[in-house]
């Protein structure tokens, strides 16, 4: 009890209480219209927040369908981009000289818009299947790998090879194998640097999972729903997309933040 | 010999043997593209067909060869990307001034600073079109909002990672607070807020690709569109992927330039930075 208190006491309530107010002080705006006075846009466009809740409560299974597919194209390529971009960085940790440079070469791919990589995979993978559902998501997949992969390798290289100063000189000396200094030195060295590359990549998988649906070939997903609706003039479906596409890009951070506490917690 | 055998492991080499094998495995895909598929220059034509069109003197739209209409497009979509970056970095600075300034402006604007770290921004992009209702404007203010965080939050940790005692130091000395920023804090936090612009110019000049999709007036999104629906040659599709991937790389590495040209003095170690 004590204890608790004494964290309560230590506690900082202004870091919470400021944000929060704003938040509250914007929302105000926003109901009353202020917002819309402030920015020079109507209802019709910038719908009141009760309006977009509704309509998502309203349209939920489509709207889950939809969540479904993106999240589908976020989450496999971002498991198969950690998943190349690791071994990537073990590659190149193995043949430091060669590795590196390749690397160098990788993130230059990181400069290339999103965009300009979309168009190109959907072309490729139009012959892989004929159900038009099934090769737009390979497409999409693809592309997210592509995207998560670069900062996973590059990241990945530094953890495995930024090892403490004479550890590796230590173990050679106790005549460890290749394999247990990579195993029991490299291995564990380099997952806090995974999740250094996971929280540049989470977002972007979310990112690149939107914007390729935009050129995807099958009408499916929030990305493509924000697009599709707002062609129709229908902003406050948009919008409700737009909620959906930002809760679920918060949702996948706080998870990451909750699995990087974990596994770094019991490291240490 | 010696020499040859330096020249061939020098780090330059090992950077064109990896450009080598891309192109390699290009070519081999496009290879067996070109046997396998009915019209191979949609999926992966070679490159030499790629940079065959670049050269050639075919006008495209009656005035204008392919290159040049890539590249005046291109010019169009750097300019607003530009304008985006140097608003959404004038705004970062200011807002990381403010809240080094100010405990309350920090504790406040930080936590929505990492929300909009998680938020897709760029699939916003249609909506602030619809709002601002001109395609000029919305780019400039999407490559500003996405230039603008990265920015704020590297250029705070750059503020912050001034060593207490140098500020108490010029304090003691009666130096005004004009005279602390200008002299402690801005040198200090400049290697940080390049690597926050790092970030951000590649994501404006995506940005700036993205809204020129949405509505034509010019811009190397409104041609890509184009030329995927093949109102043109589709080498301008090809040609377009390689010039946007040119200026994104050439954008980063423009950053480094400045960088290097503002702050020769900076240490290559920096604390805390946000990447």
């Amino acid at each position: 009890m004590k204890n608790i208190r004494e964290k309560l006491s230590k506690f900082d309530f202004s870091a919470i209480l400021a944000p929060v107010l704003f938040g509250v002080f914007i929302m105000i705006l926003w109901q009353t219209q202020l917002l819309h006075k402030l920015i020079g846009t109507d209802v019709f466009t910038l719908p009141l927040p009760g309006r977009i809740v509704r309509i998502i409560l309203d349209n939920s299974p489509t709207i889950l369908q939809n969540t479904g597919a993106t999240l589908i194209a976020a989450l496999g390529g971002l498991l198969f981009g950690s998943l190349l971009g690791y071994l990537l960085g073990v590659l190149a940790a193995i043949f430091p000289k060669w590795g590196s440079g390749g690397l160098t070469i990788v993130s230059a791919f990181n400069a290339v818009p999103i965009i300009a990589i979309a168009p190109i995979l959907n072309n490729l993978t139009k012959s892989i299947s004929d159900e038009p559902q099934i090769r737009s998501m390979v497409a999409k997949i693809l592309v997210v790998t592509l995207t998560s992969m670069i900062p996973m390798s590059v990241n990945a290289y530094r953890g495995l090879t930024n090892v403490k100063p004479f550890s590796e000189d230590l173990m050679k000396s106790l005549a460890a194998s290749n394999w247990e200094i990579f195993s029991k030195l490299r291995l564990p060295n380099s997952v806090e640097y995974i999740f250094t590359a996971l929280r540049i990549s989470v977002p972007g998988a979310v990112i690149s999972a939107l914007v390729s649906e935009y050129f995807a070939e099958f009408i499916i997903g929030v990305g493509r729903q924000i697009r599709e609706n707002i062609v129709l003039a229908q902003y406050a479906t948009a919008w409700s997309y737009i909620t959906v596409a930002c809760l679920v890009g918060i949702i996948l951070y706080v998870l990451l933040l909750i699995a990087e506490h974990a596994v770094l917690k019991k490291r240490r | 010999m010696g020499k040859i055998k330096k020249v061939l492991s020098s780090s330059k080499m090992v950077t064109v043997v990896w450009v080598l094998g891309f192109i390699a495995v290009w070519e081999i895909g496009a290879t067996i593209v070109g046997f396998t598929k009915r019209t191979p220059e949609n999926v992966l034509p070679h490159i030499y067909q790629i940079f065959g069109s670049m050269f050639s003197t075919k006008l495209i739209n009656g005035s204008q060869t392919a290159l040049q209409l890539v590249l005046s497009n291109a010019g169009v979509t750097l300019l607003r990307a530009g304008i985006g970056l140097v608003i959404g970095a004038a705004i970062g600075f200011l807002l990381a001034v403010l809240m080094s300034r100010f405990k309350i402006v920090e504790k406040t604007i930080f936590p929505y600073l990492m929300i909009i770290q998680m938020i897709p921004i760029l699939g916003m992009a249609p909506i602030i079109l619809a709002i601002t209702k001109d395609i000029d404007q919305s780019r400039i203010i999407i490559a500003a909002i996405l230039t603008f965080y990265p920015v704020a939050t590297n250029t705070l940790a750059g503020f912050k990672s001034v060593e207490k005692e140098k500020q108490d130091l010029m304090y003691s000395l009666a130096a005004s607070r004009y005279q602390i920023y200008k002299k402690l804090l801005l040198p200090t936090s400049l290697p940080y807020l390049f690597s926050g612009l790092k970030i951000a110019a590649p994501m404006a000049i995506t940005a700036s690709i993205l809204v020129d999709t949405l509505q034509g007036s010019g811009g190397l999104g409104t041609l890509l569109s184009q030329s995927l629906k093949h109102a043109m040659s589709i080498y301008v599709f090809w040609q377009i992927v390689f010039v946007s991937a040119a200026i994104g790389i050439l954008s980063y590495n423009l950053m480094s330039l400045l960088e290097k040209i503002t702050s020769p003095y900076a240490k290559n170690k920096k604390k805390g930075e946000i990447k």
